[in-house]
């Protein structure tokens, strides 16, 4: 059976369980190959919803400003404060469909199971920002995505998670130096190689202040 | 809907079995003992364990060849049609309170009336200058994860196990060149394998040969033998077998082997009553994703075997 097959009908198992209402914008860039290849996934998800999933499609450049979005396409979560809690420039295919999935339910107000401990702890986080750096075929990405991005979703954007596939955004692997992955930075400062916990990441964000 | 229906989370609900773990093992013992009614949930770090990380699987009955994710995935399939929640978290502590035992995490506690404990293994380190300096900077312990940073570059990989043939193979897809160095006289993959990375021109095998440092400047550059030669390299791939994560039972004092294996009988049982083991954490002298199935399902049955003779109710 053709993967993409299995993916797509993955996407379509798992959008029809969506039980509320939820807004993605898709910021897009020049590149027409770019904007069409994440846009026509993220049309599968749209149309597996039950009309529950709405993409909005952002091309001014001026919300790209004030959202500071300088790689596209990006998909950003942005809640009703116009708060961006994640980030993604990456193509949410293969590996990386569940987690995306997952992020979108906890998203549209599904429980999280990290809500608490990090409500308990908000006060000592700071503002801060969560890179992981994904290739699609890392078995461990996934799982780190899943916990940072309910990480961002239970701290109302004081923590943002931004998924990052360095395969097709090279300039920020090169930047950061990456050569292995899940490669995680916190607040471009404390880094992590290979599989890391929500334990250790969330004593750095309480410890790292 | 991917790790867990919150709805369906009770923390004040004593599960019959909570599973220990994320790959194959794990599921599987969770699958069963979801079929046998028990109340089961499952903690893991890391959800397809090593297995993940394995490029192709052709040796899984029914499944003639597919990628670890992909297996994964069926797994997962399967995990959800019984509704079993997996929850991503790391057991910390273990504490035996009578009728049940607690098991806290840094983000939640759990009750557990049995455990099954199938936390697997993680990669071995070769422990030599150069390693832990360049982790991250040409030295990787996966190679379907750091593969595509290496497309026409020299590569390789040390061990000579079936997992470092099958990582060649791998690799020698888009690298350059692949070496495999190996400390023994001949590499000790399955004979189907072996065959494969024979005739693969882009693998070159150096045998009776250890590295004993990994050199650069700032990102990987060669690496120097124990005969004093040096080959120049991009990236250094480890892969010299695995150690078990058996931490959390030895904490609570289950019984280890030398290895630091959990020391289990043909029933899965450890030396505490109410307390499983399987896959590669355990003793098995063979470890496969299979035979870690196997201990996992014989666990399950196990704990219900244990519930009822107990009489906790289940």
């Amino acid at each position: 059976m053709p993967l993409a097959y299995i993916f797509t009908k993955l996407i379509r198992d798992e959008m029809i369980k969506l039980t509320k209402p939820v807004e993605l914008s898709l910021f897009m860039g020049n590149n027409i190959e770019d904007n069409e290849n994440v846009r026509s996934v993220l049309k599968i998800y749209e149309e597996s919803s039950n009309e529950l999933l709405s993409i909005i499609e952002v091309s001014d450049p001026i919300i790209a400003k004030n959202y500071d979005v300088k790689h596209f396409p990006a998909i950003l979560f942005i809640n009703n404060e116009g708060k961006e809690l994640i980030r993604y420039l990456a193509k949410p295919f293969g590996a990386e469909i569940r987690p995306f999935i997952d992020a979108i339910s906890t998203f549209s107000g599904d429980p999280n199971y990290y809500e608490s401990v990090i409500k308990e702890n908000i006060e000592k986080i700071k503002p801060s920002i969560i890179k992981v750096m994904i290739t699609n075929s890392c078995a461990y990405c996934p799982e780190i995505i899943t916990f940072v991005n309910k990480f961002a979703i239970a701290s109302k954007g004081k923590i943002k998670s931004v998924i990052i596939d360095i395969m097709a955004h090279p300039d920020i692997s090169e930047s950061h130096d990456v050569s292995s992955v899940p490669y995680t930075i916190i607040n471009d400062k404390k880094t992590f190689i290979g599989m890391v916990g929500p334990e250790e990441v969330l004593q750095e964000l309480i410890g790292g202040n | 809907m991917y790790n867990i229906d919150m709805d369906s989370l009770d923390l004040e609900k004593t599960y019959d079995l909570v599973v220990l773990g994320g790959g194959p093992t794990a599921i599987a013992c969770a699958i069963y003992a979801a079929r046998f009614a028990l109340d089961v949930l499952i903690v893991g770090k890391i959800f397809g364990g090593l297995i993940a990380t394995t490029d192709i699987v052709e040796n899984y009955p029914g499944i003639t060849s597919t990628s670890g994710q992909g297996l994964m995935e069926m797994f997962k399939d399967h995990m959800n049609s019984l509704n079993i929640p997996y929850i991503t978290d790391e057991i910390r502590s273990i504490e035996n309170a009578g009728d049940y035992y607690v098991l806290h995490s840094f983000f939640q506690k759990f009750k557990a009336k049995s455990i099954c404990i199938a936390t697997g293994s993680e990669r071995r380190k070769l422990g030599i200058p150069g390693e832990a300096e360049f982790a991250g900077k040409g030295v990787s312990y996966c190679a379907t994860c750091d593969g595509p940073f290496y497309i026409d570059k020299v590569v390789c990989i040390i061990g000579g196990s079936d997992s470092a043939a099958k990582e060649a193979l791998f690799l020698a897809q888009n690298v350059r060149k692949v070496f495999i160095i190996y400390r023994k006289e001949e590499i000790r993959a399955e004979p189907i394998n072996k065959k494969k990375v024979y005739e693969n021109e882009k693998i070159e095998i150096i045998n009776n040969t250890n590295v004993v440092e990994i050199v650069g400047k700032t990102n990987v550059e060669r690496v120097i033998f124990d005969n004093g030669k040096e080959l120049e390299v991009d990236g250094v791939f480890i892969e010299i077998g695995s150690i078990p994560n058996s931490e959390i039972a030895q904490r609570i004092g289950v019984k280890t082997s030398e290895k630091r294996e959990i020391i289990i009988n043909r029933k899965s049982e450890t030396n505490i009553s109410g307390i499983f083991a399987a896959g590669d954490v355990a003793d098995a002298p063979f470890k496969q994703a299979i035979t870690g199935v196997a201990e996992g399902v014989i666990a399950a049955y196990s704990a219900f075997d244990y519930l009822k003779e107990v009489k906790i109710e289940y």
